[in-house]
């Protein structure tokens, strides 16, 4: 018995040793030989397949690498688990090899404002929300925010032309700030144009898209002919709620029209528009201008319909569907937002 | 929203039908938590089971073109993930939450793990033209005013979620494998005294609930919804547990606590079109469960002491009559 002990303890003993010997061999990885390369990690607080606001990140950290090709992206999922978040940030910060790291949603901004300054020849990327700056010692943090209430109201104007009854809706994912600035502008575009109520819920999460269906087959049997989805994966659920009563459903984020019209060509039929959170234009810009070395770190960008953050989707069902007079009003709206004629509320100051 | 709109929409027939389409992935679950919960090995793998099943009728269903095809391939998974658990907790003598938690990550996990090697897509199923089960369109009965737009168009598995509930009160209480789970569930020992193989019949008992609960997961897949997503299941199948208890453990109480989820939740859905906190709304269905609670322990309470009382005088009674013989 001792003997077999003494022989599996050695052989642990020389695993180990072996694994030891091995270890200061990796940093000699040809990857890190060579200067030129920019390593991005990209920690989604969450998950891909959302088929709106990460999976548009998404896309546009791939453009990034389709056209500079020293660029590498890894990407890292933290999963849905908000309490394994602020871990995930910090063993990424400790361990991963990067240049750049970006990540996203108001969420993360409290702990990247915790993290940042312990790295700071490292440079971080936040988008949807802005690192408190006045706090200092986060001159390598770059915020980028979107002008949300901007194109919810043009959505907003939108269902106020387009409703025949004076009702639609809204179904967010959560009662959280972000939410509530697309629901403030879209409501204001809508009362603006002729509606009368604005039915608006919560779902209380991002991925229940039963939830979802229900929420929008209330709205729509109290009246609502136009339902707006701001919740991820619950919206889903209300493009078939849109589908099943013959109604209409807003989409968010990127163009879910065309994205479910490969596999669903008739629920599409019922999504004229969808409102673009334009989060991979963003990304791509700001990585193309962190290459030229112009990318303004330790500032915060606003990006609104001016500057291609947000706008409105015209896919053929939005030329189909939507009337002329309707599209000329809607240039209109979005000249007049461009001039700065018209000022949208916000939650945000 | 102005509060008769909502009030007209509570007292109309589709809020009834809404009810029937929230609380059928809750009572096919439930049903399948009530009868290993009588049996004594309770299985909490009711979320992981449904998951699987909703994942697994999708994709058959997709790729063979027969929707009758996805579900029996859909009840089949949800039968054989519940054989693994018995497997693990009867034979391996595992602790039965412990399996039941690792199956539920597994099928959170796994689902996921497929759903991307298949199509490419960690969200939903929906690049898949899976099939949905029919809507039942009852002749006559759907031209009657109120009822028939409350019961007629409502698909089959509302249908099926209600002759269950009969099929599993008839199993329960009048036949001989019914009786001999619940005296595994009271009492193992005496049970093994009789003969009665303890093993043997919970194993059955943690079949029938993948069963029952494979349908749960076909609703939400391939009635209530036309594709699978990630954890879409979103924690029914644990209130489905609840419902177990707060219906008495017994079938018919079952359903009418799922029920009464459901109508929770469906009410919730109405009023939140009225301008109150979101949070407010989001609690009802919570209240509810513990109005409902306080009510049953209240009646329970109630019957007991009706019961002492009357025993009480029974004696009271008898002792007066032997007082004077």
């Amino acid at each position: 018995m001792k003997q077999k002990l003494l022989v599996l303890f050695s052989f642990v003993l020389l695993v180990s040793m072996v694994l030891v010997a091995c270890a200061p061999a990796a940093p000699a990885d040809p990857v890190d030989e060579d200067e030129d390369v920019i390593r991005v990690v990209h920690l989604v607080n969450g998950v891909l397949g959302d088929k709106s606001f990460f999976d548009s990140a998404d896309r546009g950290l791939r453009w990034v690498v389709d056209d500079f090709p020293q660029v590498q992206v890894n990407t890292i999922e933290a999963g849905i688990d908000p309490a394994r978040w602020q871990a995930a940030l910090e063993d990424a910060a400790a361990n991963e090899e990067y240049d750049v790291m970006i990540l996203g949603t108001f969420q993360m901004s409290e702990f990247l404002e915790r993290v940042a300054p312990q790295y700071p020849d490292k440079y971080f990327i936040i988008y949807d929300v802005s690192v408190d700056y006045d706090l200092g010692n986060l001159d390598n943090v770059y915020s980028v925010l979107y002008k949300q209430n901007e194109g919810s109201y043009l959505a907003g104007v939108y269902v106020g032309l387009m409703s025949e009854t004076g009702v639609v809706g809204v179904v967010g994912g959560q009662d959280i700030p972000v939410i509530n600035d697309f629901i403030v502008g879209y409501e204001q575009g809508a009362r603006e144009h002729g509606v009368e109520s604005v039915i608006v819920q919560y779902a209380g999460g991002w991925n229940d898209p039963a939830r979802g269906k229900e929420l929008a087959l209330a709205m729509y049997q109290q009246g609502a002919d136009f339902v707006f989805q701001v919740a991820g994966g619950t919206g889903v659920g209300v493009f078939q709620a849109a589908q099943e009563m013959d109604t209409f459903a807003i989409g968010v984020d990127s163009d879910q029209a065309v994205i479910i019209a490969e596999t669903d060509p008739d629920q599409a039929e019922h999504i004229p528009t969808s409102m673009l959170k334009n989060v991979d234009n963003s990304l791509y810009r700001a990585m193309s201008m962190f290459i030229e070395g112009t990318l303004p770190f330790g500032e915060a960008e606003f990006l609104g319909v001016a500057e291609g953050g947000v706008g409105l989707a015209r896919n053929e069902y939005y030329e189909r569907i939507t009337p002329d007079e309707v599209k000329e009003t809607i240039e209109q709206v979005e000249q007049d937002l461009l001039d700065g004629n018209i000022v949208v509320d916000t939650v945000f100051n | 929203m102005s509060f008769d709109v909502v009030l007209r929409s509570i007292f109309s027939a589709a809020f009834l039908a809404s009810v029937l389409r929230i609380s059928t992935p809750l009572i096919l679950p439930a049903l399948g938590g009530l009868i290993t919960d009588l049996s004594g090995a309770i299985n909490i793998a009711l979320e992981g089971i449904m998951l699987v099943s909703a994942f697994t009728g999708v994709i058959v269903s997709a790729y063979s073109g027969s929707v009758g095809l996805g579900v029996i391939a859909g009840v089949i998974s949800g039968i054989l993930i519940s054989y693994v658990l018995g497997w693990f907790h009867l034979h391996m003598k595992t602790d039965i939450i412990l399996a039941g938690i690792a199956i539920n990550i597994l099928a959170t996990g796994g689902t996921i793990f497929l759903l991307f090697v298949l199509t490419g897509d960690k969200g939903n199923s929906q690049s898949l033209a899976s099939g949905t089960v029919p809507n039942i369109h009852l002749p006559f009965i759907q031209d009657i005013p109120f009822i028939g737009r409350v019961i007629s168009g409502q698909h089959v598995f509302v249908w099926i979620a209600f002759l269950l509930t009969w099929l599993v009160a008839v199993y329960l209480y009048r036949t001989p494998w019914g009786s001999h789970l619940r005296a595994v569930g009271e009492n193992p020992d005496a049970a093994e005294t009789m003969g009665i193989n303890v093993n043997r019949t919970r194993m059955i008992a943690l079949l029938i609930s993948g069963f029952l609960a494979s349908f749960g997961g076909l609703t939400m897949s391939m009635a209530y919804l036309s594709f699978f997503q990630r954890e879409m299941t979103a924690g029914r199948g644990f209130i489905a547990l609840a419902a177990v208890y707060l219906g008495g453990r017994k079938p018919w109480g079952t359903l009418a606590a799922a029920i009464l989820f459901g109508f929770a939740d469906a009410l919730s859905h109405q009023l939140g079109s009225l301008r109150v906190p979101s949070q407010l709304v989001q609690t009802i269905p919570y209240v509810v469960t513990i109005l409902a609670l306080v009510i049953y322990n209240l009646r329970e309470q109630a019957i007991k002491r009706d019961r002492q009382r009357k025993f009480y005088e029974q004696q009271q009674a008898e002792m007066g009559s032997g007082g004077g013989l």
